[in-house]
């Protein structure tokens, strides 16, 4: 099975109307997203991350490199009717009604637009009550969810959110959460664009980190978010050794009963807790150590910009 | 097919719309009031008497469908460039609108060619230019057919002169906002096609009066390629006062007209498919 998508070598510049080269968008970007997964690609405002977006699904044209949509090329309408794309701004009709704007949707992407089914996106959307309403007396989070809604229409094997939780409140965003989970499950792919860090986190198994058009990270959550050789040890309560001695192993205080140890590789994260063992220390717990996405991006960042 | 969805929308957006709503108001309005306000007295075929709010109105006795003839053609003129002022002013929006940040990343999503949306963004608003072409036509026919017992589809054939007039001027506003996103360039672009149609029609007698210079070749130039909307607003006249048309010109001067906005659409075609948004 092919990639959801895969990019190569993309770069994209914006020039100003006379052709003045005005800035460099994407610089090389080379990317695949395997299907049926979650993809978060996150960075600062102006890292290219829309722009990437746009690229991806034949709205911007990029200046070179190689763009293949689930099988196929973006210009072609055959790939992007596999596709359901929130915009980060989408404009809808405001003097139509949801239901009117989804059964458009709908028949340009060549379905018959039947209203059990236009109810149904509705419904898994939260939108029931408003069907017959206008559009123009909708909240920003309402608007979003219809945005997802119509990202929905046709069971899309690819789904492409710019910012899919903007504007909308906690508890909607659980449920848009909840629901994507069931796109996951039904085996759609997901990309997300986010400035949601704890967002992305929940929702995206792999992770790409664009800045100033260079993707300076990319690969799944937990090997991104991993601390190499650090480990976090939790000891029984009443069991704990004096600090002192785990201090002379080398272990580090964390939180309570929490410590944490370097270990170059198995042998001596052994040698370490044999150690506090011996002192009479009760191991309850083993992870490795592991920091949160704002970190990964901050790092990166500060790598990519340097 | 996908055009077509599209120009059913651009109708469906239209509907809602201030602009539009008045004019379908205005024109039967207008219609109820010739209807209600208007007493034509027709004996044995020949229009005898008329009235209008109560008042008589003076003219020699005539056969009924010869004194409807001048109304027809005053009618036709009109539907034909009240039509396009209209239309330009109205309809310039449409275009932005389409390209409108959020809404045209969305469209150019879905599975619809390029083209498919231009075609169709001009499809719905040909569409609209020629139902307010009709509707304004055929009520009239229908309320004088209705006083007079006289019947005759012309002045309905040449409110579609004038739908095709706007066409070739909707197409240069569409191609124009294709390069910039502006409804009033898009407005200014419609007038001054309107305006240059006008100077078309009389071109080789102001040709006459330009001296020679860039000016003229410039003007020869121009002149030669636009439609002379001033000669389709007076074949759609003739027509629908059931005047003598030679059919050869008439048809080289839409052939012409279709030709020009056949072009300018080629060419906004061309463009959208390269933009980047």
């Amino acid at each position: 099975m092919s990639a959801a998508f895969a990019v190569t070598s993309l770069h994209k510049r914006f020039r100003t109307r006379f052709g003045r080269t005005e800035s460099l968008a994407l610089d090389g970007v080379d990317l695949e997203m395997p299907r049926g997964e979650a993809f978060g690609l996150i960075g600062p405002n102006g890292a290219g991350k829309t722009t990437f977006i746009k690229c991806l699904l034949g709205i911007s044209h990029p200046d070179s490199g190689t763009v293949e949509l689930l099988g196929g090329r973006p210009e072609d309408p055959r790939s992007r009717a596999r596709v359901g794309y929130l915009p980060e701004r989408l404009t809808l009709p405001g003097a139509w009604t949801p239901r009117a704007f989804l059964a458009s949707v709908t028949r340009l992407k060549h379905l018959r637009p039947e209203r059990p089914v236009v109810d149904e996106l509705l419904q898994r959307v939260g939108l029931s009550d408003a069907a017959d309403r206008k559009i123009r007396g909708f909240s920003k989070g309402m608007r979003q969810r219809l945005g997802l809604a119509a990202a929905l229409v046709g069971a899309p094997d690819l789904l492409v959110l710019d910012e899919p939780t903007d504007g909308v409140d906690p508890l909607g965003r659980v449920e848009i959460r909840q629901l994507l989970a069931a796109e996951l499950a039904r085996g759609a792919s997901l990309f997300i664009n986010s400035h949601l860090l704890s967002e992305t986190e929940r929702i995206c198994s792999r992770i790409g980190i664009l800045c100033r058009g260079r993707l300076v990270r990319s690969g799944p959550l937990a090997a991104l978010t991993a601390v190499q050789q650090r480990w976090r040890a939790r000891f029984a309560a009443g069991s704990a050794p004096p600090a002192d001695a785990l201090l002379a192993l080398g272990f580090q205080p964390a939180d309570g009963s929490v410590w944490e140890i370097a270990a170059a590789d198995a042998p001596a994260l052994n040698r370490a807790l044999d150690g506090a063992r011996a002192t009479g220390a009760l191991l309850v717990e083993l992870e490795r150590a592991s920091r949160d996405l704002e970190d990964v991006l901050t790092e990166a960042l500060a790598a990519g910009t340097a | 097919m996908t055009s077509f969805a599209v120009a059913l929308d651009l109708l469906r957006e239209a509907a809602a719309r201030r602009w539009f709503l008045a004019l379908g108001l205005a024109l039967t309005a207008l219609l109820m009031l010739l209807l209600t306000s208007l007493r034509l007295e027709v004996v044995d075929g020949a229009l005898a008497a008329s009235r209008l709010f109560g008042q008589p109105l003076h003219h020699s006795i005539q056969a009924a469908d010869v004194a409807l003839r001048p109304v027809f053609r005053v009618a036709s003129q009109i539907v034909f460039w009240g039509g396009l002022v209209f239309g330009v002013l109205s309809c310039a929006d449409f275009g932005p609108a389409l390209l409108s940040p959020g809404r045209i990343e969305h469209l150019l999503s879905l599975p619809v060619r390029r083209w498919e949306l231009l075609a169709g963004t001009f499809l719905g608003v040909l569409a609209l230019a020629l139902a307010g072409a009709v509707y304004a036509s055929a009520g009239l026919v229908l309320v004088l057919g209705a006083k007079t017992g006289v019947w005759t589809g012309w002045p309905v054939v040449s409110a579609v002169f004038a739908a095709v007039a706007f066409g070739s001027v909707y197409a240069g506003m569409l191609a124009v906002t294709v390069w910039v996103r502006s409804a009033a360039l898009s407005a200014a672009a419609g007038a001054s096609l309107v305006v240059l149609g006008l100077l078309a029609t009389h071109r080789i007698a102001l040709l006459d009066l330009m001296g020679q210079g860039i000016g003229r070749a410039l003007f020869a130039g121009v002149t030669a390629v636009v439609p002379p909307l001033g000669k389709l607003a007076d074949a759609a006249g003739a027509l629908a006062s059931s005047a003598p048309l030679a059919p050869g010109g008439l048809l080289r001067l839409l052939a012409g007209t279709v030709a020009f906005a056949a072009a300018l659409l080629a060419v906004a075609m061309w463009r959208f498919d390269r933009r980047d948004f």
